[in-house]
């Protein structure tokens, strides 16, 4: 019993195991893993992200005339990294860097906003093909 | 009249990290019968994996199966889609796998021994063994860049590499554990009042690990010399050192004892593959689409994982099957439950360490 | 891997010859859809301390026809047998739904039509 009462009076002055989390910040390890950053002037839009990403965070809409957007839903995002190995130009045009994200609040509309935005894309692509389509017949006519 | 009365465990409990029900029939404190009720977080992975995911991306999705064994089911996912690949990884790579795998191992047995020891009633225990648990946790942050999903692990290797500064991590983190391992070792088999929990309570007798075929620190507790590590080639776990840990007792006592030395066990190994890392690249290309079936073992930390993996030449996989450890434990499970008393049943149940998300999946 | 075919009328004889729970570790039973009303049963064993020896019996069936429960020679099968009455709503003896899903669900996910 003395030897117990012993360890719990030395257990008393021991340095505390746990962090001080929000006074102090926590250590990541270098490289961490983090959001994946995109620069339009270096890609070449071959959708190859877009086709690799397992959730489906990265979409392109493709307006009907000019250059397709760049679109990338952090939140879903599972960080893999497996659209940085399939891109082209890695490091250039699509790179992995050690920030994180901010957690979602209503306003940033992580879903919501994203379901919307998914459709729009699907949406887009139609009406790209369809367009395609229709200025090909004309050619056509007119030759 | 009736003698006996019915006594549910779960869903919700405070012994339980996850949901599963026990009806357990008892007659005064006995249990003679138990009813196992497992499917509460069922999430249809397996249908997932063949809908609405193309089978390169599934590694990714299968490793959402269980927060612990993530590294596991991504890796038996890619032995698999790699031998329909006709593709094999070279010494790099499975070592930098094993490595990663024995990670889990430490820190999955290291949770579970926490919390047996938190469901005897010792709180304080808990506390320290997930402390030191920590160190691991650490590691695996350090090598992969995530804590509890890792997605290390690739179809053609592995998505990163080992630095000298890692290397150097892992030494100087191993040393720190392997002396708290140590000091538990002499707590747990020392302390009289732990052995009153854990020494003779939920016993499981070797006839009936072979009837039930128990698998896992479950069969080697009992003395059934089965460990998918030395049953599978597809790692050569005997250049590292390993060792099959086996007891004799089958009770709680004896399931620490495995969980305890295979820490120890694969200490030893990490070091081993951190020095002898061979060369090589670690990411390479596969071509070609999975064809044909092919059946992948792995041993979890909880026993053996089975994936079965059927494509037909195309994107998408014609069927996963994911045959998890805890699975296949519940027979067992419930057979141990049976004649022990009903206020040992939590320390009965963590000492078995249950995974309800992957039996579920 | 070794695949040996069997018919579910002949599944309890051959297995029962074949199975010996010291030497063969019980894994589990699995279900394949192959389309058109169509599976594909499979039980698969693998060997105590014998490197990748693993042996699948397998059978052709369909949806209707009852499918024999080998709990009388591998006590442990129940919990593989239940999983394929949840996913493919199959028949087997013994065998109640609601492991995964609701008792009076009428689903049957893993068929290829649903």
């Amino acid at each position: 019993m003395f030897k117990s009462m012993f360890t719990a009076l030395i257990n008393l002055f021991k340095p505390v195991h746990t962090v001080n989390y929000p006074a102090e910040d926590i250590v990541l390890p270098k490289g961490y893993r983090g959001l994946i950053e995109y620069d339009k002037e270096s890609c070449i839009f071959c959708d190859k992200c877009e086709k690799v990403c397992p959730p489906g965070a990265i979409l392109f809409y493709q307006p009907l005339e000019g250059e397709k957007e760049y679109r990338y839903n952090p939140w879903l995002c599972i960080y893999c990294g497996e659209c940085v190995r399939a891109c082209p130009k890695p490091e250039e045009a699509l790179w992995q860097s050690e920030t994180k994200q901010h957690s979602a609040v209503k306003e940033d509309g992580a879903n919501e906003g994203w379901f919307v935005y998914e459709e729009a894309c699907k949406q887009s692509r139609e009406d790209f093909k369809a367009a395609k389509q229709a200025s090909k017949t004309q050619n056509k006519s007119e030759e | 009249m009736k003698k006996t009365i019915q006594i549910p465990l779960g869903s919700q409990h405070i012994s339980l990290l996850e949901p599963i029900r026990f009806k357990f029939e008892c007659e005064n404190e006995k249990i003679i019968g138990v009813d196992a009720d497992v499917g509460f977080v069922h999430r249809g992975v397996e249908l997932a994996c063949t809908r609405s995911f193309e089978f390169k991306q599934v590694g990714y999705v299968v490793a959402r199966v269980c927060g612990l064994c993530a590294i596991t089911h991504s890796l038996s996912y890619t032995l698999a889609a790699e031998k329909l690949l006709g593709y094999e990884a070279n010494d790099r790579i499975k070592y930098l796998r094993m490595l990663m795998v024995e990670l889990d191992r430490i820190h999955s047995h290291m949770l579970c021994l926490a919390h047996t020891a938190e469901n005897a009633g010792f709180e304080a225990l808990f506390m320290q063994i997930m402390a030191d648990r920590e160190l691991v946790m650490d590691l695996q942050e350090a090598i992969s860049g995530n804590r509890v999903q890792f997605d290390f692990i690739a179809i053609g290797g592995v998505n990163r590499d080992l630095t000298p500064e890692l290397t150097a991590l892992i030494h100087k983190n191993l040393t720190l554990l392997s002396e708290k391992i140590d000091a538990l070792i002499g707590l747990f088999n020392n302390n009289w009042s732990l052995s009153l929990k854990y020494k003779g309570v939920g016993v499981l007798r070797l006839e009936d690990a072979y009837t039930y075929n128990a698998l896992g620190p479950l069969a080697r507790a009992a003395g059934l010399a089965t460990d998918v590590r030395v049953e599978t080639s597809d790692f050569p776990y005997e250049d590292i050192g390993y060792t099959m840990i086996l007891e004799s007792t089958g009770d709680i006592h004896a399931r620490n004892f495995v969980r305890l030395r295979e820490i120890v066990n694969s200490i030893a190994m990490c070091r081993n593959i951190a020095d002898n890392l061979p060369a090589g690249e670690i990411l390479e290309k596969t071509k070609g689409k999975p064809k044909g079936e092919a059946v992948v073992r792995v041993e979890a930390p909880r026993g053996e994982l089975f994936y079965l993996v059927r494509g037909n030449g195309g994107n998408m996989l014609e069927r996963v099957r994911i045959k998890t450890p805890t699975f296949s434990g519940i027979p067992a499970m419930m057979e141990v439950f049976k004649s022990s008393e009903y206020a040992d049943a939590p320390a009965i149940l963590a000492s078995f360490d249950p995974c309800m998300s992957c039996t579920a999946k | 891997m070794t695949k040996l075919e069997t018919t579910l009328a002949t599944l309890l004889a051959d297995i029962g010859t074949f199975y010996e729970p010291k030497k063969w570790h019980f894994l589990t039973v699995n279900g394949i859809d192959l389309g058109e009303g169509k599976i594909e049963l499979q039980w698969i064993f693998s060997k105590y301390g014998v490197k990748d020896e693993i042996v699948i019996y397998y059978a052709l069936s369909d949806y209707e026809t009852p499918v024999p429960s080998l709990v009388s020679l591998i006590p442990s099968a129940f919990m593989g047998e239940r999983e394929i009455v949840d996913m493919f709503g199959l028949k087997v003896d013994g065998a109640e739904r609601g492991l995964y899903l609701d008792e009076d669900s009428l689903q049957h996910p893993l068929r290829s039509e649903s």
